[in-house]
């Protein structure tokens, strides 16, 4: 986008009706009566064509790992966030945070406009008064300001730090989810101030000692593409093994072949057992030679709990492998993480893995990140009257840190308090003065997630006109100038363009700096080759001592508590986006509400059972919080998990009530040496009350009940069947042995249409003979088929918020999910095969993307009465939203359960989160059935251009919204008549099923590729 | 659509449909003579099926520019190629011709409208036109993919070089039914899938 935007108010006016088809298009019926207004532009953007999208690059700022984004903006608003393939991180994937972006950008509950707390209310104040009114407290401040910050992107973080020591100031740094212990353990280990980077594609052998790389861990969408293709079978038959060691299986886990269920805290010394077996082999220990002698197996067994032989079993497996070992992550953050991450840095270091999957080079352009000890300090400061101003942005302490921390009174008792969040929070409601701040879509910036990266963030966008926000950084340099303290360049555009020319300068290529800066903002990344010698690393002597027992925990209840990150919130900082709200759990299956997992033996010993509410205390918090309770097979029974990022109470319509702030359990304690806030510190008391709350889950059922849902493969099996293409399926139904004849169209219409005909049942079998008329006869018409292979989906849910998001499904509130009504087009399933938590051993946890499966024999469409449900020429199951009236007998008849009724007009949402529905998708209003429409509008947006440009459509240009999101690269989608397509090949892959076809006789479209398993399954329908 | 009904069922259905349809031409028709009988004032709120009769903001004759003027329809409908939506010109398009100085016109009212439109440029506002041709939300209709096949703009939009003031044609789009246009895509036996269009 240029700077010189002009016409920008008249553009403001346009979009008021958005021209065709925009805006609030929907099923309004046929009314002559009402007039709209045209409103066109008065200078024309260059950039702009009404009815073409056009797209953005930018990065995201959902969390710290700053995928690249392209953004699809129709008229000048944001409609759509993917992710830019050409991006190092994301590679053209997108994480469900990510999506939520989108609804934070339009959240009904952001600020309207800069806000002073008068008497405790808060009235709107002009820009122009704020930040004199700032530049004020500031001089008064004498230099005592103090501005707390999330992780910034490295021109706002300089652009801040060149303003504080301009006025006079300090920054602390608290973020959520920071990895402060295995940076500092990283530092200790190899002199390296960085958090690694794991190179997981090149495992042959995963071994995950809790972090949750599918969900939160340092980078998810990159570590889960990484791990699908390391872990999902290959063309040769060839599988990596995932082993997950841990007291509680988060979503990465129920991923693993094989679970060590150790105590919480046990990590270092499994970790330490193995390094001292590979180790005695190889004798590679360096400097910890003698601690490993400490950790022999039978030593680290008596320590974790396990057999020494299960220890050596893994240490071997460990080093004959390709292999990577990664830390506990956040929610294993114990009082010694510092030492564990260690320990597996030890193991790491001894198996040969530094160098290669595990990556450690110095990244200079970010500052390292600053651990809770800092914050303690500044609480210790601002308590004691040493701040004059303080100042929030990008995080929430009020809720991310434990109350016992003590931050809220220190906060209070500053005397001016300002905050630049874009939306409430907890820390806000204490502000005196709110600024707030534009939504990543909408304002400059950058960052860089690894290094070599240099990753830019522009405005897709003019700011959302609701909301008269400003950047951060422009108010901070104007608030500077005002106090006298000016800092260099007016704007952060400016900062940002300055910082890039000296990366032009390093990168030290021909172009002149503006062209090369046109083509950084095209394409969104810069990559700089990293020197190779950086790569050789070796273990150092430890600088700090270190303890490698189990940690302490607090109090002496019955269980550990594990407070683990959301994979939908965070810590908290997209709680009120409702797509996160409403989309299930990945692991518990629940929204809207939180809960507390617990293993059925420990539920049963209690006396409660799914949905029974229980009072959970620890010493830090005496009077306790209330949840329902969740049985989850995949813990250990001396321990309980909670979910972070819920119980907020400050915050937006969709946050606020739902659940609790896990973080309340929580003494306040920074690990040493790390300073990183402990999160497994304390063991909680859990009592039942009595009460019972109805939980909005959509699951069913976690069992298949031999019904072949979601069979696995053994890998022993492979490249062994004789028969090509589907298991199990005779040569067609009404074959010799069924004695039906080809009836002539004729005959078969005077029998109402329902002769049978003889067909493979193949997807690619239609139209069906006898049908073949009009425009079904055709024989170049595509027919669109999918294969999803089940050993690369980790049930992440992205997939979900990429369809909701793309096509304006609504979200329908906790309520009417519990009845039942939830609106998903595509929902994961998830089925426990083996599961047990008392001893390491076999894991098998099955995820299935359910959706629909466009039948070439659909239950739904012979019993619409005005054929709303009926079967393309090229062959999707086709919803005319228009003519449904609502009968519902189509979703009766679906055996998937994939069809969703609008029992509400539950796309009337507060404004501006209209704003974000797809132009190019009709809204659907109360009394119409939706389901999955194999994303037809991208169908027919590729068949348009193509025929305009007078060429066939190419294998792969057609990409569902689902498939486009799917950091695993689990779906593909395509023209199954095309015999060289990916599809068709897919589909007649050795692993290749359908769901209930062979029972019922539907034949999807929709392929299934068996999850394959290290362990015998037993039998064909499992 | 290759599924036919049994007898039973199709006869209820046929009532349930023929009873719906009525309804819709009924409204139609009040719609239509509510619009005429507020049409000489001018005052009506415009609807999209009859004449305007001077609810526009400008008076904007389509007869001097695409037919005395023969100016192109894409000229001014500039995105009709390339996007879904035709596009309606901006003010800028206008004041490229009729910015003070520049094209005059003989007539008073021409003269006047002329400088209405320049007070719109000058006031940086943009024009806020009625809309005349419009199909139901739950169609898509992409304008690049007919203009693409060889149609002409006037043969769904009547002969607007004729046109002092714009209307929809009679009886093309009259009833406000999508059988206009299905008669057409039989004509030249392309695609009459739903889905192509509703989604």
């Amino acid at each position: 986008m240029s700077a010189d935007m002009s016409s920008g108010i008249k553009r403001r006016d346009f979009l008021k009706v958005v021209g065709v088809g925009g805006v609030g298009a929907g099923l309004t019926g046929c009314s002559t009566e009402s007039a709209e207004k045209l409103l066109p532009y008065v200078v024309p953007p260059e950039d702009i064509t009404p009815g073409v999208a056009t797209w953005y690059t930018s990065t995201c700022q959902g969390c710290s790992a700053g995928c690249g984004v392209w953004v699809r903006t129709r008229e000048g608003r944001v409609v759509k966030v993917e992710g830019n393939p050409n991006h190092p991180v994301s590679e053209g994937a997108l994480c469900q945070r990510g999506h939520a972006s989108l609804q934070m950008l339009y959240a009904p509950d952001r600020y309207a406009g800069p806000m002073q707390r008068v008497n405790g209310e808060l009235q709107p104040i002009s820009w122009d008064e704020a930040e004199t009114l700032l530049a004020e407290r500031i001089q008064g401040a004498a230099g005592n300001v103090l501005f707390v910050g999330g992780a910034m992107g490295p021109t706002m973080t300089d652009l801040v730090d060149q303003f504080l020591s301009s006025v006079g100031g300090s920054r602390v740094e608290w973020e959520g989810l920071s990895e402060a212990p295995l940076r500092e353990a990283t530092r200790i280990a190899f002199g390296r101030d960085v958090v690694p980077h794991y190179a997981l594609e090149d495992a042959e052998f995963v071994l995950s000692f809790g972090a949750d790389f599918i969900e939160t861990w340092v980078s998810p969408v990159e570590y889960q593409r990484g791990f699908a293709r390391a872990a999902g079978v290959d063309e040769e038959g060839r599988k990596g093994e995932f082993v997950y060691v841990g007291p509680r299986l988060n979503l990465t886990g129920q991923n693993a072949d094989e679970w060590v269920p150790i105590p919480a805290g046990g990590e270092a010394a499994v970790a330490l057992g193995m390094a001292s077996v590979i180790a005695g082999r190889n004798g590679n220990a360096g400097p910890y030679a003698e601690i490993l002698q400490a950790y022999s197996p039978e030593a680290a067994a008596e320590a974790s709990g396990l057999e020494a032989s299960t220890i050596r079993e893994l240490a071997d497996r460990f080093q004959n492998a390709p292999s990577v070992a990664m830390g506990p992550g956040v929610a294993g953050q114990h009082r010694n993480a510092t030492a564990a991450n260690l320990a597996i840095h030890i193991l790491n270091s001894v198996a040969g893995n530094v160098g290669s999957r595990v990556r450690l080079v110095e990244n200079a352009q970010s500052a390292p990140a600053r651990p809770y000890g800092e914050v303690e300090a500044a609480i210790r400061s601002m308590a004691s009257g040493g701040v004059g101003v303080v100042m929030v942005h990008g995080t929430n302490p009020a809720h991310g840190l434990p109350p016992a921390s003590g931050f809220n009174d220190a906060f209070s008792e500053v005397a001016f308090k300002v905050s630049f969040a874009t939306e409430p929070d907890e820390t806000a409601a204490m502000a005196d003065l709110i600024l707030p701040d534009r939504h990543f879509l909408e304002a400059w910036g950058d960052a860089s997630p690894r290094p070599g990266v240099f990753s830019l963030q522009q405005p897709a966008m003019e700011s959302v006109p609701h909301f008269d926000s400003k950047q951060t950084g422009d108010v901070l340099l104007s608030v500077a100038t005002r106090a006298g303290s000016p800092v260099g360049p007016a704007t952060t555009y400016d900062h940002l363009r300055d910082r890039w020319q000296n990366l032009h300068q390093s990168v030290g290529v021909a172009e002149d700096f503006e062209a090369w800066w046109r083509g950084a903002l095209k394409n969104g990344v810069v990559e700089v080759p990293v020197p190779a010698t950086e790569e050789q690393v070796t273990l150092r002597q430890p600088d700090a001592a270190l303890i490698f027992d189990a940690p302490a925990f607090d109090g002496d209840g019955e269980f550990v508590l594990m407070v683990y990150p959301s994979s939908r919130f965070g810590d908290g900082k997209q709680a009120n986006s409702a797509w996160m709200q409403e989309l299930p759990d990945p692991v518990s299956k629940i929204a809207w509400h939180g809960w507390v997992e617990i293993h059925p033996n420990a539920a049963e010993r209690l006396g409660v059972d799914k949905g029974d509410m229980v009072r959970i205390t620890s010493p830090a918090n005496q009077d306790g919080v209330e949840l329902p309770v969740f049985t989850y097979p995949g813990i250990r029974e001396d321990t309980v998990a909670i979910q972070m990022g819920m119980g907020r109470e400050n915050s937006g319509r969709y946050a606020n009530g739902n659940g609790i702030n896990a973080m309340t359990l929580l003494p306040a304690e920074a690990e040493q040496p790390s300073g990183g806030l402990v999160h497994l510190a304390t063991r909680v008391s859990v009592v039942p009350t009595g009460d019972v709350y109805r939980l909005a889950t959509i699951e069913g059922s976690d069992s298949q009940s031999k019904r072949g849902i979601a069979p696995a493969a053994y890998i022993g099996s492979l490249g062994h069947s004789e028969e090509e293409g589907y298991e199990g399926e005779g040569e067609g139904y009404g074959g010799e042995e069924g004695g039906y004849e080809k009836k002539p169209l004729e005959e078969m219409q005077m029998l109402g249409g329902f002769g049978a005909v003889e067909v493979e049942g193949k997807a690619a079998d239609w139209p069906l003979p006898g049908s073949d008329r009009g425009d079904y006869a055709d024989p170049e018409t595509p027919r669109w088929a999918m294969a999803i292979d089940l050993d690369k989906c980790t049930g992440c849910s992205a997939c979900i918020v990429a369809c909701q998001s793309e096509n304006n499904v609504a979200f329908v509130g906790e309520d009417q999910v519990r009845m039942g009504r939830d609106l998903g087009w595509i929902r994961l399933e998830r089925y426990y095969e083996t599961v047990d938590a008392s001893h390491a051993g076999t894991l098998d946890v099955r995820h299935l993307p359910m959706l629909c499966q466009h039948c070439n024999n659909a239950p739904c469409e012979p019993v619409c009465p005005v054929v709303a449900a009926y079967h393309t020429p090229d062959g999707l199951n086709g919803q005319v939203y228009n003519r449904c009236v609502g009968t519902r007998y189509c979703a009766n008849n679906c055996p998937y359960k994939v069809r969703v009724y609008n029992w509400y007009s539950y796309a009337d949402v507060p404004e501006p989160l209209n704003w974000q529905y797809n132009p190019d998708v009709t809204i659907r209003n109360t009394g119409i059935m939706e389901k999955c429409s194999f994303c037809v509008q991208r169908i027919r947006e590729v068949q348009n251009k193509a025929a305009v440009e007078g060429r066939a459509i190419a294998d792969g240009e057609v990409v569902p919204a689902c498939q486009q999101s799917c950091p695993a690269e689990a779906i593909v989608f395509g023209n199954i008549k095309d015999e060289t397509s990916r599809v068709a090949e897919l589909a007649e892959n050795e692993r290749t099923y359908r769901v209930l076809d062979e029972l019922i006789n539907t034949q999807p479209a929709v392929h299934y590729l068996k999850k394959v398993t290290f362990h015998e399954v037993e039998d064909a329908a499992h | 659509m290759g599924v036919t009904r049994k007898i039973g069922i199709a006869a209820v259905v046929v009532t349930v449909l023929a009873g719906g349809s009525l309804a819709f031409v009924q409204d139609g028709q009040d719609a239509n003579a509510a619009a005429q009988a507020a049409a000489p004032t001018g005052t009506s709120t415009g609807n999209n099926y009859g004449n305007d009769a001077g609810i526009q903001p400008i008076a904007f004759p389509h007869a001097i520019h695409a037919g005395t003027n023969r100016i192109d329809c894409a000229y001014c409908h500039y995105s009709a190629e390339r996007s879904v939506s035709a596009g309606i010109p901006p003010v800028s398009t206008c004041m490229g011709c009729h910015a003070a100085g520049k094209v005059q016109v003989q007539s008073d009212q021409g003269q006047q409208q002329i400088e209405m439109v320049q007070e719109y440029w000058n006031d940086g506002e943009t024009i806020p036109w009625v809309r005349i041709h419009k199909v139901a939300d739950h169609v898509k209709f992409p304008h690049m993919r007919h203009i693409n096949a060889g149609l002409d703009c006037t043969q769904c939009h009547g002969p607007v070089q004729e046109m002092g003031v714009l209307q929809q044609p009679d009886p093309a789009w009259g009833d406000g039914k999508m059988g206009w246009c299905i008669s057409c895509h039989v004509e030249q036996d392309v695609s009459r899938d739903c889905t192509v269009c509703h989604y």
